[in-house]
C-alpha cells in the first residue's frame, strides 16, 4: 500500500468518524433550538389570546382548530406553560401530524380558563436531512481538497523521499559508488538522506574490506599451512615411534582441514560477491558426464549402483569452473552418503539436473543441512560444506535447490532458471 | 625456486635434496632475473605473490631464454584467472598451495620427463621397470596387467621412493583436489592391496610398508 493512499484513508475515516459525531451534535442542537423557539412563540400566541379574553371577547368566538379553551374550576392553581408533544388532526395538510402542544392556565374575570395552543413541529427526519445532507457537502468538499492536496502538493513535498527510495532501489555494490543525494528544504529528508550516505560509505567500505580479506586469506593461511605440512612430510620421513607417528599424523589431518575450510569459505565467498563475471553457455551434460567418469572408480570401490539419463547438450548459463564444482559435490555427497551397495541415479535434462541415491534417513531439518558447517554424518572428513557451496552457487545464478530426503531416499533436485 | 617465504622453501629443498636435486633460491623478482639470465637451469618452481611484483612476469623472461627451463607456478592464490594465464603464458604445470611435498616432486618429474626426455623414459626400481610412455610395467620381465590408478600409483610410490607418503598425498595425488569430501583412504587400502598382489604374483619383492597406519612407503629397507 502506498504510503499516501494509507495516508488518504485514515484521514477520510478519520473526517467520517468527526462528521457523523459532529452531525449528531448538531441534529441534537438544531432540534432542541427549534423546540425552544416553536415554544416561545406558542407562548406569545397563548398570551395574546388570554389578552383577548381579558378584554371582553368570548372563549368560545376565539377558538379554532388550533386554539383549545377550556374552563377549568376556579379554586386550582394557574397552571404555568406546559409543553409536550401530540398528534393532532392538521386541517391544512388534511391528516393527524405530531404537533407541538402549549398550554397555560389563566384567572380572567372570575374564571379560569386552560388555553391550548398547537403547532407543527419540524420533524426530525426534516432535521436528519437537512444534517445529513449539510455533512455530506463537507465531506465532499474535504475530499475534492485532499484530492487536490495528494496530487499536487504532497507529491511535490514527498518528491526528495521518492528520489531518496529510488536511488537506495539502484544502489549496487559492483559500481562501488556511495548514494549522493540533492540537499532537500525539509529537515528530516535531509537527516534521512545523510543518514543513507553514511550507511552506504560504510557498506561499501566493508565490502570491500571482505573482499580483500576473501582474497587475502586464501594467501595468509594458506601459505603457513602449506609450510605446516611440509614440515609434517618431511617430520614423517625422519625415525619415530608409533606414538610420534600418529601424533604427526593428527596433525597432518587437522592441517588439512584448515586448508580445506579456507578454501571452501574462500570460495563461498566469492559466490556471494558474485566474483565470477561473465557466466557464459557451457555444456552441462559434457561436464556431468567427465565428473561421472571421474567418479566412476569410487563409485564401483563403493559397490553403488549408479543409473544415469543424461540428455545430451544441456547449455546452461554459469561459469564452467562452478559448474564443474557444483557437479562434483553433489556426486560427491550421493557417493559418501550413501549405504554399502546403495544406488545412485543421476538425471539432466534442459529444465533440471536430479541426483537420487540411497542413504541413511536424516534427523536434521533438511534446510539447515544447506547451511554452512551443518552436518548429518560424524565423519570428520567431511567439513558440512558441500551442500552450502551448492546452495550459494543456485543463489548466485537463480537457480532453485531443493532437497528432499525421504526416508532412505534422498532426492536432490535443481532447476534451471 | 621463486618463492619469498623461507620456511616452504626450506622444506622443499629437504624435500627434493633427498631425490639429489639440486636447488637455488631466489626470494623476489629482482634476484630471480638476476638468477635466470646468469645460469641454466632445469625448472623453474615460480611463486606468484611476490614481495616486489607478480611472478607472471617472470614468465615473458623466462621464454626469451635459449635454453628454455620449464615452469612449474606454486600459488596461494586459489585464483582460476592466474592458473589460466599462467599456463597461456607457457608455464608447464600448477600447483596450487598448500600440495604435498610429494605430489610437487611427482608434477617436477614429469614436467621434467615430458620435456627433457621427451616422455620417453622407463623408472626402474630394482627389478620393477615402468615405461611411462605406453603405460607399462615389466616384474622380471613379465608384464603386469594394472588398472590406471594402480600404475599411477605405482610411479607415484617410484618417485617417492624410501619416503613416507601419507594416505591424504595419496588420495589427492590420485583423485585429485576435489575428493577431499570422499573417504578415499579405504580406497588407497584396495588399490595398494591389489598393487601388492600383483607384483607378488609377478615374482616382485614386496618393497611396500606400512608405516603405523599413517601412511605407506616404498623402498628397499623395510622399517
Amino acid at each position: 500500500m502506498k504510503l499516501l493512499n494509507l495516508l488518504t484513508s485514515v484521514y477520510l475515516i478519520i473526517i467520517m468518524v468527526a462528521l457523523l459525531i459532529g452531525g449528531f451534535f448538531i441534529f441534537k442542537k438544531l432540534g432542541e433550538e427549534i423546540d425552544f423557539e416553536l415554544g416561545l412563540e406558542l407562548d406569545r400566541q397563548i398570551e395574546a389570546y388570554a389578552e383577548r379574553i381579558r378584554q371582553g371577547v368570548s372563549p368560545e368566538a376565539l377558538v379554532n382548530e388550533r386554539l383549545e379553551i377550556i374552563e377549568l374550576p376556579i379554586q386550582l392553581e394557574e397552571e404555568q406553560l406546559n409543553l409536550r408533544d401530540t398528534i393532532a388532526y392538521h386541517d391544512p395538510l388534511n391528516r393527524e401530524e405530531k404537533q407541538l402542544k402549549a398550554s397555560k392556565s389563566f384567572r380572567i374575570a372570575d374564571k379560569h380558563y386552560r388555553i391550548s395552543y398547537y403547532n407543527l413541529v419540524i420533524e426530525a427526519e426534516d432535521i436528519t436531512e437537512t444534517v445529513v445532507y449539510t455533512m455530506l457537502v463537507v465531506f465532499f468538499i474535504q475530499l475534492v481538497f485532499l484530492g487536490l492536496f495528494f496530487r499536487g502538493i504532497s507529491n511535490r513535498i514527498l518528491k526528495p523521499f521518492q528520489h531518496t527510495l529510488q536511488k537506495i532501489q539502484q544502489f549496487n555494490f559492483q559500481a562501488n559508488k556511495p548514494l549522493h543525494f540533492q540537499k532537500s528544504s525539509i529537515s528530516e529528508f535531509n537527516q534521512l538522506n545523510e543518514f543513507l550516505e553514511k550507511m552506504t560509505q560504510k557498506l561499501l567500505k566493508d565490502y570491500r574490506q571482505i573482499k580483500e580479506f576473501s582474497e587475502n586469506i586464501s594467501h595468509e593461511i594458506q601459505t603457513p599451512t602449506a609450510v605446516v605440512s611440509g614440515k609434517l612430510e618431511n617430520l614423517m620421513n625422519l625415525d619415530m615411534t608409533e606414538e610420534q607417528a600418529l601424533l604427526i599424523y593428527s596433525a597432518y589431518q587437522n592441517n588439512e582441514r584448515i586448508h580445506r575450510i579456507v578454501r571452501s569459505l574462500g570460495l563461498l565467498a566469492k559466490l556471494e560477491n558474485e566474483e565470477f563475471e561473465s557466466p557464459s553457455q557451457i555444456d552441462l551434460s559434457d561436464i556431468l558426464i567427465k565428473n561421472i567418469e571421474l567418479l566412476s572408480e569410487l563409485v564401483i570401490l563403493s559397490e553403488l549402483k549408479l543409473e544415469t539419463d543424461i540428455k545430451p547438450e544441456v547449455m546452461v548459463k554459469m561459469h564452467p569452473f562452478i559448474a564443474e564444482i557444483m557437479v562434483h559435490n553433489l556426486l560427491g555427497n550421493a557417493i559418501k552418503h550413501n549405504l554399502n551397495g546403495g544406488w545412485i541415479k543421476v538425471h539432466l535434462d534442459r529444465h533440471l539436473i536430479k541426483i537420487e541415491n540411497s542413504g541413511a534417513s536424516i534427523q536434521h531439518d533438511p534446510d539447515e543441512l544447506l547451511q554452512r558447517f551443518k552436518k548429518e554424518s560424524s565423519n570428520p572428513e567431511s567439513i558440512g560444506l558441500g551442500l552450502a557451496i551448492v546452495n550459494q552457487i543456485c543463489k548466485t545464478y537463480g537457480f532453485r535447490l531443493s532437497y528432499a530426503p525421504v526416508g532412505n531416499i534422498h532426492l536432490t533436485t535443481i532447476e534451471f532458471k | 625456486m621463486i618463492e619469498d617465504n623461507r620456511e616452504l622453501t626450506q622444506n622443499i629443498i629437504q624435500y627434493l635434496s633427498h631425490e639429489g636435486i639440486i636447488c637455488e633460491v631466489a626470494g623476489n623478482l629482482f634476484d630471480a632475473q638476476d638468477k635466470i639470465l646468469s645460469y641454466e637451469y632445469d625448472c623453474v618452481l615460480l611463486d606468484l605473490m611476490l614481495p616486489d611484483g607478480n611472478g607472471l612476469s617472470m614468465l615473458e623472461i623466462i621464454k626469451k631464454r635459449e635454453v628454455r627451463p620449464n615452469v612449474l607456478i606454486i600459488s596461494a592464490k586459489d585464483a582460476l584467472d592466474d592458473k589460466i594465464r599462467g599456463l597461456d603464458l607457457g608455464a608447464d604445470d600448477y600447483l596450487p598451495k598448500p600440495f604435498h611435498l610429494s605430489e610437487l616432486l611427482a608434477r617436477l618429474k614429469a614436467i621434467y620427463r615430458r620435456s627433457k626426455l621427451g616422455g620417453s623414459d622407463e623408472l626402474r626400481f630394482n627389478e620393477i621397470i615402468v615405461q611411462l610412455q605406453n603405460l607399462q610395467v615389466h616384474v622380471h620381465g613379465k608384464s603386469l596387467d594394472l588398472t590406471k590408478k594402480e600404475f599411477d600409483l605405482l610411479v607415484f610410490l617410484i618417485i617417492n621412493k624410501n619416503r613416507v607418503l601419507g594416505k591424504n598425498a595419496i588420495a589427492q595425488h590420485l583423485w585429485g583436489d576435489y575428493t577431499d569430501n570422499l573417504s578415499s583412504f579405504d580406497f588407497i587400502y584396495q588399490h595398494i592391496k591389489n598393487l601388492r598382489k600383483k607384483i607378488s604374483e609377478a615374482g616382485g619383492k614386496d618393497y611396500l610398508t606400512t608405516v603405523y597406519g599413517i601412511g605407506y612407503k616404498f623402498g628397499d629397507h623395510q622399517s
